[in-house]
């Protein structure tokens, strides 16, 4: 923006780094305390008064990685991997479609995307699993990977056709009268202008999957088994096992927070870039 | 643990190491199971079963069975609200993906009345399948005989015994200071509470502000008398129902599954409820399962009525810093009707389900499970259990426990558990009682005005007929 | 990539050269549309199916009509639990809103270290979400909880009740948890459109001498409309169906007071088993959604040139 362009850094941007930094140390404060947690001995998890400081012990990592927890992760991280990017792949093209064309029924096949988000999935998860039942798709990755489009796809091509909006028509113009085909203009231009939205939505996307339990839980099973399915299995009739339900939450924020962070010049496109483009 | 198509064989190995050590020696005594179980020898079972410490222990014994048999045994654990969600999905649907699922007490009634269990009584008749040391005489006889019959037929061995107990504070009920105070206020000994009664002014004595005294110690947070769970939903209801109520001479319906609630007897047993909330910590609408336990493991509250294994959980060194200094007790009775004692309880079956496609292996082990040998082994294992069998009380881990009181509670408790009523709008109707129970508690309705809503949302929901299915 | 245009962006500007084919944005949409057919439509169906059925116990017994949306049309524990989530969601999703637009204008400030902030930032809502209840009941659990126990009962606050206990309060509590844990997701949606934008508007802008809220208000908020509309109204669809962080923190207690249809559906479905119920709750809340979508997006596409 043009004020991050012109005014040189200074005083003014420390001021605001100190508040973002306060504020985030507020607000993540409660994880923080439950990363403590993974270390801390069962009888100083909720001792009276806190206990800051403890001695640290890893049996809730041993038992998280007993029970196969590692299985989960490599479950998950694939499940979303591919879901993420088949939504990529027929989304992309929709979305474009929308924010470009005039169609007939525009505004009723869009709003019909977005209807699929609109049930409680805990309605639909019966019917989701008798249907899977009767056609052989319960406890299978196809399944899984399907049932997560009825949430991550109208996402994804709604978020994104506001991002292709975006986007000068000029180049695609360009390209047309230089004889470039559908395909190519699609390739080499449109997709390359909407890298940083398809990255930010599909981020989000991956976010969604990642800590969808309800079909997950309902649909898997034994084969397909993922994190957020492996932590109810820690509250069990003697109490949680807190210690070991912090190393689950805590451990399957790190794929994501990677991700996050290493895609984020895409999704924070940055001074540098803009101040070429500008 | 899990098994992934991509780590099949890796995990074989695994199980096979583990295996082996354990199942080197079947010897003469097994002979039966090895005998009965050659038809079937290859066939693979699944079996769902809830996650607790006690089922954990048992499925390092499940391979045994396996290795005396040959039918291979998937045993799949999770969590309560997820055994009766899976389980039931897959009984309802007919898809049979599991063949023996574990059934709380509670879910029978819905379960029976929509067909999907299968009886046993023709695998039990026959010779080749049924086992003859089986000695059903020695199964904790109310909790088998309600849980495992209806109609004449049988569903299911016992599995699970799972009972409540008193459990209190020992080191604050024997501190001599606060025996001598209680004494001049009450009348009587401190102890751990025999009566409601007893067990409310252990309660009203125990509560206590930030620097008042306990034990000789100024105190440096809130201390309770008592802790109950009181969230909707989960056994909040069933402990007032059982433990008060039924000990007061109410119950929810009458001999002929009539709905019954609007009685002096509930009334005033919604009276003492209303009581005990007031010495409880504020959070208690909000307490489930899962706060009871750590409220007492933390050492906020004095006293509470809680679910017997969940105690093996939290009184040992390393969980609880007051590990050792708990005692337990029978659920204390209503004064002066200690001959009627009631102890809530929810004996539990592992039940074939009617799709299933292996019915006569499962049956084998279903049979082993419950057999003597195995639920020795299952108890000495687990340093202690919740025994389902009389003989399993001389058990060494038993008889010889550093906790005797917990014990010899839970056999106070089972000798007069009995199931719940076969009702099959039994979710329906804990879900809307333990709503009467919490708005009781909190003292939002009055006693009077709980037990005549409470008689109301009854016969509305069981249409003004019997709430249990026809004998 | 220096091609910008100065002014917002038309309704629909279709590329020269590309609009004589009229069938070519139907084949970009058709693996979407199939793909929703298949997984979205076809369950929808079943369950509209199953809603004039009797299907207790996931058996679908006789067919029975507007039975089902009878019943739960003259249920009051319906109506209650559309009241909660109504609060709920227009609580919690104006100030997720509110202060996801602030923080993604602060963060487009010059603030050093954004490469690390912003994952960080974002950690709440990369939570599951039933982490997230949990870690909550961690912080707030009455008495034992963190907070309860370090600053309410040091401070003397709310000393007979607790949070999650409290008809009063729980809501309330819910919802804060809700704008934890969902703000940052609108901080760094808009934050990621504000880093979109492009910069020709603002250069003539500070040609002009115009002030940082006229920039604002002429310049930022018109472009950004679209994406505010789209993610302000999925996450208003969310919101509504919230599930995990409720059913950990409260399962809908006390009595009925943090009951949402999400919450309700889920006693229907997995305690009761009544699915044709159930299944009639999930078609009037999608008839209810529909209705208010298709409003909110021609309203706002005259008005607003959002869509």
């Amino acid at each position: 923006m043009a004020e991050a362009v012109n005014r040189p850094e200074g005083s003014r941007g420390l001021f605001w780094t100190t508040i973002v930094i306060v504020y985030a140390a507020i607000m993540l404060f409660p994880i923080f305390w439950m990363a403590t947690m993974m270390v801390k001995p069962n009888d100083a998890m909720f001792a009276r008064p806190t206990q800051w400081l403890f001695v640290p012990t890893l049996d809730h990592f041993t038992y998280v990685f007993e029970q196969g927890f590692h299985w989960s992760l490599l479950t998950s991280f694939v499940l979303c991997t591919v879901s993420t990017a088949l939504v990529v792949v027929i989304g992309t093209p929709a979305a474009y479609a929308f924010a470009r064309f005039e169609m007939k029924a525009k505004d009723d096949l869009f709003l019909f995307i977005l209807g699929s988000r609109m049930a409680p999935p805990v309605c639909l998860v019966i019917p989701f699993y008798l249907i899977y039942a009767k056609v052989g798709l319960l406890d299978t990755f196809l399944g899984l990977t399907l049932a997560y489009m009825t949430f991550n796809l109208s996402f994804y091509v709604w978020v994104l056709r506001s991002f292709c909006r975006d986007l000068p028509v000029e180049l695609e113009e360009a390209a047309a009268l230089e004889g470039w085909s559908k395909v190519q203009i699609f390739r080499r231009v449109v997709f390359p202008l909407l890298r940083n939205g398809i990255v930010a939505t599909s981020v989000l996307c991956f976010i969604f999957a990642w800590n969808e339990f309800l079909f997950a839980f309902m649909l898997g099973g034994d084969n397909v088994h993922t994190l957020p399915v492996s932590i109810p299995k820690l509250i069990t009739s003697q109490g949680v096992r807190w210690g070991e339900m912090a190393v689950v939450g805590m451990t399957a924020l790190v794929p994501v927070l990677i991700v996050v962070f290493i895609l984020q010049r895409h999704i924070v496109r940055g001074l540098t870039l803009g101040a070429v483009k500008g | 643990m899990m098994r992934k198509t991509w780590c099949f064989a890796a995990a074989l190995a695994a199980t096979t190491a583990l295996v082996a050590p354990l199942t080197s020696a079947a010897r003469a005594d097994d002979s039966f199971y090895a005998e009965a179980g050659k038809p079937y020898a290859g066939t693979t079972i699944r079996v769902l079963d809830e996650i607790t410490p006690l089922q954990e222990t048992l499925s390092k014994i499940v391979p045994d069975f396996e290795k005396e048999t040959g039918i291979k045994v998937e045993w799949e654990l999770l969590n309560h609200f997820e055994v009766i969600n899976k389980g039931q999905a897959d009984m309802l649907s007919g898809r049979g993906h599991y063949d023996a699922i574990m059934l709380h007490g509670a879910q029978l009634g819905p379960m029976l009345s929509a067909g999907v269990i299968m009886p046993l009584d023709k695998f039990v008749a026959d010779s080749k399948l049924s086992d003859p040391g089986m000695n059903v005489a020695d199964f904790i006889a109310t909790p088998y005989k309600t849980t495992a019959f209806f109609e004449g037929k049988q569903y299911g061995f016992i599995n699970w015994n799972y009972n409540h107990v008193y459990w209190a504070r020992e080191d604050l009920l024997s501190n001599p200071e606060e025996m001598a105070a209680f004494k001049a206020k009450y009348g009587y000994d401190l102890g751990p509470a025999k009566t409601i009664e007893q067990m409310r002014d252990i309660a009203e004595f125990f509560t206590r502000k930030k620097g008042e005294k306990l034990a000789g110690k100024p105190l440096e947070s809130d201390f309770y008398g008592i802790v109950l769970e009181g969230i909707k939903g989960g056994s909040t209801f069933s402990n007032l129902w059982v433990n008060f109520i039924e000990n007061y001479g109410g119950d929810l319906l009458d001999d002929k599954g009539m709905p019954n609630f609007d009685t002096p007897q509930v009334v005033a047993a919604l009276k003492m409820w209303r009581e005990l909330w007031t010495f409880a910590p504020p959070g208690i609408a909000e307490y489930s399962l899962v706060d009871v336990p750590t409220v007492m493991g933390n050492g906020i509250a004095a006293q509470s009525l809680a679910w017997s294994d969940f105690v093996l959980g939290i009184d040992k060194p390393g969980v609880s810093p007051y590990a050792g200094k708990f005692i337990y007790g029978p659920i204390p009775a209503k004064a002066g009707n200690e001959a009627h004692r009631h102890a809530d309880a929810e004996p539990s079956v592992t039940v074939i389900n009617a799709a299933s496609e292996h019915p006569e292996a499962t049956f084998l082990f279903l049979e082993w499970l419950a057999s003597k040998k195995q639920q020795d082994k299952l108890i000495e294992m687990g340093e202690g259990g919740v025994p389902i069998r009389e003989s399993s009380w001389a058990l060494p881990a038993i008889k010889d426990s550093d906790n005797p009181t917990l014990f010899a509670a839970m056999k106070s408790s089972l000798d007069v558990a009995k199931a719940r009523p076969k009702m099959e709008k039994y979710p329906e109707i804990i879900d809307a009682m333990s709503g009467i129970a919490q708005e009781v508690g909190l003292g939002q309705m009055t006693p009077e005005q709980g037990a005549k809503e409470g008689q109301a949302i009854l016969v509305k929901l069981c249409g003004g007929k019997s709430c249990t299915l026809p004998e | 990539m220096s091609a910008t245009t100065e002014a917002a962006p038309a309704h629909v500007s279709t590329p020269q050269g590309l609009r004589e084919r009229v069938w070519y944005p139907y084949i970009l949409i058709a693996p979407s549309m199939i793909m929703l057919v298949v997984v979205s439509l076809v369950p929808f169906i079943y369950a509209i199916y199953l809603s004039f059925h009797q299907a207790k116990f996931g058996r679908v017994r006789d067919f029975i009509w507007f039975d089902n949306y009878a019943t739960l049309l003259s249920d009051e524990r319906f109506w209650n639990s559309i009241g909660v989530a109504a609060t709920f969601v227009f609580i919690a999703v104006p100030i997720e809103f509110m202060l996801g637009l602030i923080g993604a204008l602060v963060l487009n400030q010059n603030v050093r270290g954004r490469s690390v902030l912003v994952p960080l930032l974002f950690m709440p809502t990369m939570m599951a979400p039933i982490v997230v209840g949990l870690l909550w009941k961690i912080m707030l659990a009455g008495s034992w909880g963190f907070f309860s126990y370090n600053v309410l009962e040091r401070f003397n606050i709310l000393t007979d009740t607790s949070v999650f206990a409290s008809p009063d309060l729980a809501l309330y509590a819910l919802i804060f948890v809700d704008i934890w844990q969902w703000t940052p997701f609108m901080m760094l949606a808009f934050f990621a459109g504000l880093q979109a934008l492009p910069l020709g508007p603002y250069r003539a802008a500070a040609v002009d001498g115009a002030n940082p809220v006229q920039i604002f208000f002429h310049i930022t908020l018109p472009m950004m409309t679209p994406l505010l509309a789209v993610i302000g109204l999925l996450r208003f669809i969310d919101a509504f169906k919230v599930f995990d962080t409720i059913y950990i923190l409260t399962n809908g207690g006390p009595g009925t007071s943090t009951e949402t249809p999400s919450i309700l559906a889920n006693k229907m479905t997995f305690e009761f088993w009544n699915i044709g119920e159930a299944s009639a709750l999930a078609v009037l809340v999608w008839i209810a959604f529909f209705a208010f979508c298709t409003i909110f997006y021609q309203v706002a596409k005259k008005r607003l040139n959002a869509f």
